[in-house]
């Protein structure tokens, strides 16, 4: 009996931009890379739900991988509304926090002068490329736990055919 | 009961997983090392090289000073929980070859899983609801027992899928040969 391969793309897509978009949002996006996991096992998830015969551990590495690359291009895009308001939150929460804190980490001033407007292109990109490759690490984990999680299925045996029934007796002619 | 994941005798699977173990416990240890150069280089004075290594974590992290520990008077490149998740990365690392050795690639029970999950879904749905806020070590503690389980499923995904394509390849070495004696 053939296996269905897996298709990866769809289920990668789908789980990378959820989670992609989850770790582009203010406020939500304190849990950063857990998204992307969970966003990897949503993938491995799906990938069960459309493939047929059982799926490994390697699928839901493949999966998560591609899941998590999908993930860090749809964050890079998600961000760049949203850059100069996570920057203004981060500013309110400190600020709140001055009459009780007297001395802050070092670095948190150079922190918070962060651009609104965002980096150059190249610095982008970079970003992008760096970003991607750790997303895709932690995508293969993702989709790794996902497969455990939902997507190990065992083939049901086919049942034997029924007997044919007994040929039928004289009687039944007439 | 599920059957063990296993794809070839247990000479096959060491050659797999050796090299990913010895391979991810390398970029483990270079991962935590980096994340205390940040602060390090921060403190020599080293503003660019520090800013650039705190910019690597940034996609990973929202590296907020009040939740990070500090190390030579400067925050770590991560909070406390992230911290904590590769700390216990790197000490399900040391328990592998302990606990599952290199001659089978199984990944844990889901409920085992969901279980070590737990704290730190608690710790951090009660932060997000507003219902507390968890100190520092808390988040660190949380992220540390659910680390600690990362590895048996990272080993166990790569290996499959290496060992799998090595698999595939010998196969179709073999179908080319073949191939040829028939010609």
């Amino acid at each position: 009996m053939s296996q269905q391969k897996p298709e990866y793309l769809v289920p990668a897509l789908i789980g990378g931009a959820v989670a992609g978009v989850l770790t582009g949002i203010p406020f939500v996006n304190c849990l950063c890379c857990l998204w992307v996991v969970g966003g990897a096992a949503l993938a491995a998830n799906l990938l069960a739900k459309n493939t047929a015969g059982p799926l490994t551990s390697g699928d839901g590495a493949i999966v998560g991988a591609l899941a998590g690359i999908v993930a860090a291009v749809v964050d890079a895009l998600v961000d760049i509304p949203f850059r100069a308001v996570n920057l203004g939150i981060a500013r309110r929460v400190l600020d709140r926090m001055s009459g009780v804190v007297e001395d802050w980490p070092s670095g948190l001033e150079s922190w918070l002068e962060g651009s609104p407007a965002g980096a150059p292109v190249s610095m982008f990109l970079f970003g992008l490329f760096i970003g991607a490759a750790i997303y895709a690490v932690f995508g293969v984990l993702g989709g790794i736990i996902g497969v455990s999680l939902f997507g190990r299925k065992i083939v049901p045996a086919v049942p034997p055919a029924a007997p044919p029934p007994p040929p039928s007796g004289p009687g039944d002619a007439a | 009961m599920s059957c063990p994941q296993t794809r070839g005798a247990p000479a096959g699977l060491t050659r797999a997983v050796l090299p990913v173990y010895l391979l991810t416990a390398a970029g483990a240890a270079l991962w935590l090392a980096a994340i205390f150069l940040a602060p390090w280089l921060a403190g020599r004075s080293s503003g660019r090289a520090a800013a650039f290594v705190y910019a690597v974590f940034s996609p990973v992290c929202h590296q907020i000073p009040e939740r990070c520990f500090q190390f030579h008077g400067h925050p770590l490149a991560v909070c406390g929980r992230c911290l904590g998740i590769y700390a216990g990365f790197a000490a399900g690392l040391v328990l592998y070859p302990l606990v599952r050795g290199f001659s089978t690639i199984k990944p844990p029970s889901a409920r085992l899983f969901l279980l070590l999950t737990l704290p730190m879904a608690l710790d951090a749905g009660a932060g997000i609801l507003g219902l507390w806020a968890s100190p520092i070590g808390v988040r660190f503690a949380t992220g540390v027992v659910w680390g600690t389980t990362l590895p048996f499923f990272f080993l166990t995904g790569v290996a499959d899928f290496l060992t799998a394509r090595r698999k595939r390849l010998e196969a179709r070495a073999l179908e080319k040969r073949r191939g040829k004696s028939i010609e």
